[in-house]
């Protein structure tokens, strides 16, 4: 895979202060990359970088081998992106909002603009003003804005918010078609995790400015070490054997028994002791750890220290 | 290359059609078309009323009038103390004698069209008003807005945008003096009716008379009297694209459309530094008709200081509005 665009150890310092602190990575083209952190923790400050926004302290990004700090109109051409909230001209319709984008890149014509109105379904709605559209509306306009010119990277911050259910997975589906019919390069970001899981083949965990984990979210998600609810009685009891017989097994008691963190390889051995000490046993489930469980370790784990 | 710039000529014109867009699709700016119209009515209408009886028919002894004028203003001019007042006595006087040598009576008697878009040329305040509410709002509602963020990330350097901007803004301007020059015409000719000989301005040059075509002469004093607005409306802008602020750009150049001559004449009564402040230089019709603010100024002089005001401003809009990091 090719990566198309790359940031090389990007530090930003407003006032003396650094929002970002070298950020290195790089997205491919034709995967979702997500970007997921805490309220400011420098998503959109990263953003605004990437898309020639705000100015680079110190780093480069470079997007299909363009600077954008030194060859700015070579680089952005490559990008469609909706910073923050997709804001548009509310004083006109959908339709004179992407002609005026239209004008602003060469070569789309009125087909590509009609074309790229029913994808995101507001072909009813675009001659209306902006200012008479649902949030969700103005999201799909955005997302319209950014499709007209084919760009290669897609950079959405929180694309998903104020979106309905149907809404989030709508956009889902259609951000990971893009990535895999169109060969796109999408950047999400967001800090609800459990869209990211769904919706991302990749995921930069950023905190306080810095990235302190890149990682497929498969991998991510499964470790080799599972958790399996054990529902026993009694439970108290159980509890000490369990601590006595497996010292070093993470415990938690959750409401409808215990919650054991092993390795598959070990319930049968765990069964056979629970019974011969006379428990009852009357149900084993696998815990799916979610993104979020994860996020919190990672985060408590590497995030906790304060770079100034 | 020539393709190149045939490119960047293409973007130019798409910016400012989408700026135009912008513009006419606020009903705001048809209000500001609408209260032009209806003040160049207004001000016809009292002006009708006002000259109506005062206009006699022609004057049979305009010669004789215009000889015993000429020998008073010959008696001040010898009594003129400065040479600026003498010019000005003498100026009228060869333009008197023009007159009867060439038999062209002073059309001063009766009030027709010309007079009134002459008259309606004190409503270019008006026009400048406007100019400067679309000029400061240009790039600080896009801010507001939120907009300017996807006005950036398109393949065109800020350098572009910001001037289509600006370009934007002086045909604005031009379309607010077309109109009002052709609804004053309209006006004019509606109520007042054309001179029965088509009337010619007298130009005085050098001292030297010459007769120039009277639409000709109106449209080029509505262009030397629009230099102030044009300056205020660029002083508007750039306060607009460093402070991001149309309010105070608003406020700030308002004030001074309105305040700005009388302030400098009152300072430049007493400090001839006043010259170099702008008001001092954005009437160049000081040079032609009257006398200049401060002693000493020359046409010359007056359009360098009006060009170092204009690079001043542009330079401090764009170098700001290149470098700033976006974070509306
Ligand atoms: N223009 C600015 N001046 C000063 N500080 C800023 C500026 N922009 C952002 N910051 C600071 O930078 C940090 C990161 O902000 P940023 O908006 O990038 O966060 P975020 O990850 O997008 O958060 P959220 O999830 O709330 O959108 C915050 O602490 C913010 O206060
Ligand atoms: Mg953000």
């Amino acid at each position: 895979m090719k990566s198309i665009i790359e940031l090389k150890e990007v530090t930003k310092v407003i006032k003396g202060r650094k929002i970002i602190d070298n950020i290195s990575f790089k997205v491919n083209k034709g995967e979702v990359f997500g970007f997921l952190g805490p309220n400011g923790a420098g998503k959109t400050t990263t953003i605004r970088m990437m898309v020639g926004l705000m100015g680079i302290t110190s780093g480069d990004i470079e997007i299909a081998g363009h600077s954008i700090k030194t060859r700015f109109e070579d680089a952005v051409r490559y990008v469609g992106a909706i910073v923050e909230n997709p804001e548009m001209y509310k004083f006109m319709s959908g339709y004179d909002n992407l002609i005026h984008f239209a004008r602003m890149s060469k070569r789309i014509t009125k087909e590509k603009i009609n074309e790229v109105v029913a994808l995101v379904g507001l072909t009813d709605r675009i001659h209306d003003k902006v200012k008479t559209y649902s949030l969700g509306m103005r999201q799909r306009l955005g997302l319209a804005q950014c499709l007209l010119h084919d760009p290669e990277v897609l950079i959405l911050d929180e694309p998903t918010n104020g979106l309905d259910p149907a809404g989030i997975r709508e956009i889902r589906d259609y951000l990971r078609l893009l990535a895999r019919e169109k060969n796109m390069a999408v950047i999400v970001s967001s800090h609800l995790l459990s869209e990211m899981e769904m919706m991302c083949d990749r995921i930069g965990i950023i905190q306080n400015g810095r990235l302190i984990d890149v990682q497929f979210v498969k991998e991510f998600v499964q470790t080799d070490k599972q958790s399996y609810e054990f529902e026993v009685i009694p439970s108290e009891k159980a509890m000490i054997l369990f601590q006595t017989s497996f010292p070093d097994v993470r415990l938690i008691r959750s409401s409808n028994g215990i919650t054991v963190e092993v390795k598959k390889e070990e319930i049968p051995n765990i069964v056979k002791i629970l019974v011969e000490a006379d428990f009852q046993i009357f149900s084993i489930k696998e815990v799916a750890k979610t993104l979020e469980d994860r996020f919190l370790e990672v985060t408590a784990a590497k995030g906790g220290t304060n770079h100034d | 290359m020539k393709s190149q710039l045939q490119r960047g000529g293409q973007t130019m014109i798409n910016l400012i059609k989408n700026e135009w867009m912008k513009i006419f699709k606020r009903p705001g700016t048809y209000v500001m078309i609408g209260i032009l119209l209806a003040i160049v009515c207004i001000f016809g209408a009292i002006e009708k009323y006002e000259v109506k009886g005062n206009n006699s028919s022609p004057d049979n002894r305009w010669e004789q009038n215009l000889k015993q004028e000429n020998n008073a203003l010959k008696q001040q001019a010898k009594s003129a103390q400065t040479k600026t007042e003498k010019d000005f006595y003498k100026q009228k006087i060869v333009i008197n004698e023009y007159r009867l040598k060439h038999n062209i009576p002073p059309d001063a008697t009766t009030y027709h069209i010309w007079d009134f878009v002459n008259d309606a040329g004190g409503l270019i305040q008006l026009a400048g008003l406007f100019t400067i509410i679309i000029s400061a709002g240009i790039v600080a509602s896009e801010f507001n807005w939120g907009t300017i963020k996807l006005l950036l990330i398109r393949p065109i350097s800020r350098v572009m945008i910001l001037l289509s901007k600006y370009v934007t803004v002086l045909l604005f301007a031009l379309l607010m003096l077309s109109i009002l020059f052709v609804f004053a015409t309209v006006v004019g000719a509606f109520l007042f009716g054309f001179p029965e000989q088509t009337s010619s301005y007298l130009n005085y040059v050098n001292g030297k008379v010459t007769e120039q075509n009277m639409v000709l002469h109106l449209m080029i004093y509505y262009g030397l009297n629009s230099i102030n607005m044009i300056m205020l409306t660029t002083m508007a802008f750039m306060i607009s694209s460093v402070f991001r602020n149309s309010s105070l750009a608003i406020g700030i150049s308002i004030f001074l459309l309105l305040t700005g001559a009388q302030i400098t004449t009152l300072l430049a009564i007493k400090f001839s530094w006043a010259k170099y402040l702008l008001f001092a230089n954005t009437d160049l019709t000081q040079y032609f008709e009257g006398t200049p603010v401060v002693d000493g100024m020359t046409l010359g002089f007056s359009i360098i200081m009006l060009l170092l005001y204009f690079l001043v401003f542009q330079a401090l809009a764009f170098s700001v509005f290149k470098k700033r990091d976006v974070a509306a």
